[in-house]
């Protein structure tokens, strides 16, 4: 029984080995060629992104008689289990939703193939998306790897009803760190009780971010490694612990506990600011309007520094192309379908980020029945982009290490079982180990 | 008994050329169809084991001695992924630590309340059906995603149990869920919570006791301790024996308790880091799944060597009905 | 089996003077049942409660009482998703009984083998039937996936129900192990003297007395098929394929917006199937036939 046990194991070790999809159309073609046949799709999301894209997907069949597209969605931790199944599987769907921060362990790793010849050729129309955008989907070989339809960013969410009850003002234009921290501390005495300045940040990896682009310092260097040095992380923690010491920000056990960003302090009114994604400002109004009804919402970038002004790094969500995809053509013009066409665009209803098509974004904030939250969105997002803001290339081994171990050592340190040079010292010495490889 | 065969004690030759009297071909040929007729009544298990389960499961070892990242082939590494696991890895022995501790602790913790419960439903009296029922559903919803968001309701830093503590004067303003201290107490509060599982398999049992053996009990002035110790303890062993390996097996394996409460990570800092949780980040997100199997196999043997001292020791108080 | 009660001198009959009054033991054991119900299901009645009021006001209280009830939740829940609720759970259900019926088959007839037969190898079999519940799922998961991948299986319920009937599940069979061990080889003697086969045996004796046994395996085959998240999740890409479980994870978004409401109203609809089944199978798992019949 174990010899026959072997040998269905030495059939899948052979299996993996080898590449099954041989006869794909040549990926190096220029993507143009008959829009017809099968295409798998896959995107993370939740019942009501599922309802957009499907939708979406729905008019791209439409306009395509001959294309049918398996749909195959998942939550967002059960989708990259599902996509790293597949791709070790070499069955990746054609079409993948990714994101600029695990671009490159699958581009590292030739799952994805390069869309510049489709981009090229025109099977993908980039024209119509700003520069910066189309940069946040390359490689780290420089090519375009993926196609942003949806534009994130990161934001400071304030809820301005306590900010005017405690008596300070919203930060304004241009603000930098330092007054960042005296609004939060100013407003401090006078919040009423159970209600935080701010919530516990100093362990999430994207508002270090952007105090490192703010600051000039290097994210990441050449080879993948942090590019920035123990100092720096030990300045910006120990920024962090000072607030929290003076009970500034939410107490380490309750920052702990908290849901995701529509659930989490701000949408609940306990905290009066804190990092949001620009795009959960209108879901995190819908639940405030459930808790307290009078207390509203609005988010600002983050705060600038000597380096730039409201430097807040992009996160592009979109579409690539698997290798082993047998479809290119179609997955193609679906993507430009996707990210281009206007009636496209409105469906989808800016549900996954700011539009990246600057005509379908217009569209969007002319239409009179867009909620006031969702213009605000868009509009922060206008102002971000047309700052200028730095494009993040994040090295194989981002999502993995660096976030968790950013997150999990800063708690260390904010628990008080280790110092904050012992916790920079953990996490460079995991990060560095993760990442580039 | 009757066999057909024929009366006089012939000798005969069998066919391996040595000689047997008719009761010992009797008796090798009863052997024989018993053996084939358990081979028959095994074929389904066996085919499963062929086909679907001992294929991964040898793939899996042969992974755990390499480095392979699920976006390309695995490259073979040795004992490397071994060596790493010990000497270099503290998140590694930490995930050992905290189930090791979940184990010692919900395991008896498990058995004891639900064994209790089996006993107090057997009794009839009004609504059992119901009790059973609502003793039940917890273990139905243990698993669920709703569990992250019930279990915050209550061992939050707002929660329940902190409000409860306040009207009996007890000022616990931290959360449970969030501190490192605590975190996995409420990992073992919710295994314990969805011991319905358990309590089904130990009524089952209960109920198969006979009752002229409670009936002969009480004739001879057996208490109602006693009835318990002498009667349906023994008859019981082979179900506590089952209840009691296959929640260790269980609970070295946890998992999904401490994912849903800390939503993949390991709670904070990693104290509800399990041990196959671990494991999963370390395959999954981290994409080492080489350093997985090596952790899968290494709980593998813990594992065998853990129900292999179970069954040693089943001998001295485990009474079967076939003996 | 019986031989730890020892003879003593029976004590007289009435004797003793009831101390407490039945009525009132009664009442007490009722109470305390209660009590500890109340401290055991408060999270569930919670959520319960919580699925009758708008998704946004859901964890405003601790309690159970809302100003506005409302049904939305169980109305927007139900037509939740691609297709609705109704479809996540006729597939459950569908994958559900057909993994039941090949527990049952596949599992006790291994366990009867295990249990009662004698054959070489049986240890060492024996040894890796338990082998395979120690190796983790995690690292499975794979491997099992390319071979299902191979086989052309992906999007069909094959993976989640095929391997059911080939006995992959081991706790099952180690539990009917046991229930068929408690049995009396007497039993199976009497009735091989009469002339029955091992098969006759197995379906005529052993079968019946083992209904608790079977009761249980249906029962848990049945939970554990109906929650079971990552096998669809891995084979089950198709929405109009989906089951329960996942249906009520795309209820939270960690990306977008999570409809709380939606999950707490789904969540309570689908803990109505496991336990209605479980008010059917109970009778059959926990009375089975009288075992004063041990003839």
């Amino acid at each position: 029984m174990i010899a026959a046990a072997a040998a269905v194991a030495l059939l899948m070790t052979s299996c993996i080995g080898s590449s099954r999809t041989t006869q794909a159309q040549s990926a190096g073609s220029a993507g143009k060629g008959e829009v017809k046949g099968a295409i798998g799709v896959t995107w993370w999301g939740g019942d009501q992104r599922n309802r957009l894209t499907n939708a979406v997907a729905d008019m791209f069949v439409k306009e395509h008689p001959g294309v049918t597209i398996d749909r195959q969605s998942a939550d967002w931790a059960g989708y990259w289990t599902k996509l790293n199944v597949q791709a070790a599987g070499k069955s990746l769907p054609c079409v993948v939703q990714i994101q600029g921060r695990q671009l490159n362990d699958y581009t590292k790793n030739s799952v994805l193939i390069p869309l510049d010849p489709m981009i090229d050729s025109g099977a993908i129309d980039v024209s119509g998306i700003p520069k910066a955008v189309v940069d946040a989907g390359r490689g780290t070989d420089g090519k375009v790897y993926l196609v942003s339809y949806g534009v994130a960013y990161d934001a400071v969410g304030i809820n301005t009803t306590v900010a005017q009850q405690a008596g300070v003002d919203v930060p304004a234009e241009g603000y930098n760190w330092d007054d960042f921290v005296s609004f939060l501390t100013k407003a401090q005495p006078k919040l009423p009780a159970g209600v935080a300045a701010a919530n516990l940040q100093g362990g999430i990896p994207g508002v270090f971010l952007g105090w490192a682009q703010a600051n000039g310092k290097k994210l990441f260097a050449k080879d993948g490694k942090l590019g920035f040095s123990k100092e720096d992380l030990t300045g910006y923690w120990n920024m962090w612990e000072k607030l929290r010491k003076a009970n500034v920000t939410m107490p380490a056990d309750k920052a702990a506990e908290e849901l995701g960003p529509d659930q989490g302090f701000l949408a609940t009114g306990q905290v009066m600011a804190t990092e949001i994604p620009g795009n959960s400002l209108t879901a995190a109004s819908n639940t405030l309007a459930g808790t307290n009804s009078s207390q509203s919402l609005t988010t600002i970038p983050y705060p600038s520094g000597p380096a730039g002004a409201g430097a807040t790094a992009l996160s592009a969500n979109g579409f690539a192309i698997a290798k082993n995809c047998q479809n290119v053509p179609t997955a193609a013009a679906f993507i430009n379908y996707f990210t281009n066409d206007p009636a496209a665009g409105k469906v989808f209803a800016a549900d996954n980020g700011a539009p990246s098509n600057t005509k379908v974004l217009d569209a969007q904030l002319a239409d009179a029945s867009l909620s006031a939250t969702k213009k605000h969105e868009l509009d922060l997002y206008k102002q971000i982009l047309a700052a200028k803001p730095p494009i993040i290339v994040f090295p194989p081994g981002y999502q993995a290490t660096f976030e968790a171990s950013f997150r999990r050592n800063y708690d260390e340190a904010a628990f008080g079982r280790m110092t904050v040079a012992q916790a920079v010292d953990k996490f460079f010495s995991e990060a560095n180990a993760g990442l580039g490889q | 008994m009757t066999s057909g065969t024929t009366p006089q004690q012939t000798l005969t030759k069998t066919s391996a050329g040595s000689e047997a009297t008719p009761r010992q071909l009797r008796w090798r040929s009863r052997r024989a169809r018993e053996t084939i007729a358990a081979y028959v009544f095994l074929t389904p298990w066996i085919l499963g084991m062929v086909l679907l389960t001992l294929g991964p499961m040898l793939y899996s070892l042969y992974l755990s001695f390499t480095r392979y990242n699920l976006l390309s082939d695995p490259k073979w590494v040795g004992f490397a992924n071994f060596v790493q696991m010990f000497t270099a890895d503290s998140r590694f022995l930490k995930s050992v630590g905290v189930t090791l501790v979940y184990v010692l602790v919900s395991v008896p913790l498990l058995l004891v309340v639900s064994m209790l419960l089996a006993l107090l439903l057997n009794k009839s009296m009004r609504f059992l059906t119901a009790y059973r029922v609502l003793f039940y559903v917890p273990s139905l919803i243990g698993a669920s995603v709703a569990i992250a968001a019930l279990w915050r309701l209550i061992f939050g830093a707002d929660g329940i149990i902190n409000q409860v503590l306040a009207v009996v004067g007890i000022h616990h303003d931290s959360s449970w869920v969030g501190s490192p201290h605590d975190a996995l107490t409420t990992l073992i509060i919710l295994a314990v919570w969805a011991f319905g599982s358990m309590m089904i398999i130990f009524l089952a049992g209960v109920r198969q006791v006979p009752r002229e053996l409670y009936e002969a009990a009480a004739i001879d002035g057996a208490g109602v301790f006693r009835k318990f110790f002498s009667v349906t303890l023994p008859i019981l062993t082979p179900l506590i024996f089952f209840n009691t390996l296959m929640a260790t097996i269980g609970a070295f394996q946890a998992f999904t308790g401490a994912y849903v409460v800390s939503g993949g990570t390991g709670g904070p800092v990693d104290s509800t880091l399990f041990y196959t949780l671990y494991l999963y980040q370390q395959g999954f997100a981290q994409l080492n799944m080489g350093y997985a199997a090596a952790m899968a196999w290494l709980l593998v043997i813990v594992l065998a060597a853990v129900t292999g001292f179970f069954f040693w020791t089943a001998r001295f108080w485990v009474h079967y009905g076939d003996e | 089996m019986i031989s730890t009660i020892q003879a003593r001198a029976p004590r007289p009959i009435f004797g003793r003077k009831q101390s407490t009054n039945p009525i009132i033991r009664a009442v007490v054991r009722h109470a305390l049942i209660i009590c500890a119900l109340v401290i055991l299901l408060y999270p569930l009645v919670w959520m319960v409660a919580a699925s009758f009021r708008p998704s946004n006001q859901i964890f405003t209280t601790l309690g159970l009482f809302s100003a506005h009830p409302t049904l939305a939740n169980y109305t927007e829940g139900w037509g939740a998703g691609r297709l609705n609720f109704s479809r996540y759970f006729i597939n459950s259900f569908l994958i559900a009984i057909l993994s039941i019926v090949g527990n049952l088959i596949s599992c006790s007839v291994t366990a009867y083998a295990f249990a009662r037969l004698n054959f070489p190898g049986k240890k060492f079999l024996f040894a890796m039937l338990l082998g395979t519940m120690f190796l983790p799922f995690q690292v499975t998961l794979v491997p099992q996936y390319i071979m299902f991948n191979y086989l052309g299986w992906i999007n069909t319920y094959l993976p989640l129900i095929v391997p059911h009937w080939f006995g992959v599940n081991a706790f099952f069979i180690f539990l009917m192990v046991q229930f068929i061990r408690s049995l009396p080889r007497e039993l199976d003697d009497s009735a091989r003297l009469d002339g029955c086969g091992h098969f006759r045996i197995f379906t005529r004796i052993i079968m019946p007395l083992a209904l608790p046994a079977i009761g249980v395996v249906a029962l848990f085959s049945f939970v554990w098929s109906w929650n079971d998240f990552l096998g669809p999740l891995l084979y089950l890409g198709r929405s109009d394929l989906w089951t329960v479980p996942l249906g009520l994870k795309a209820f939270l978004d960690s990306t977008g917006q999570s409809s709380y409401g939606g999950l707490f109203a789904m969540s309570t609809l689908s803990l109505a199937p496991i336990v209605g089944f479980f008010i059917l199978a109970q009778r059959l798992l926990l009375e089975g036939i009288a075992t004063t019949g041990l003839k």
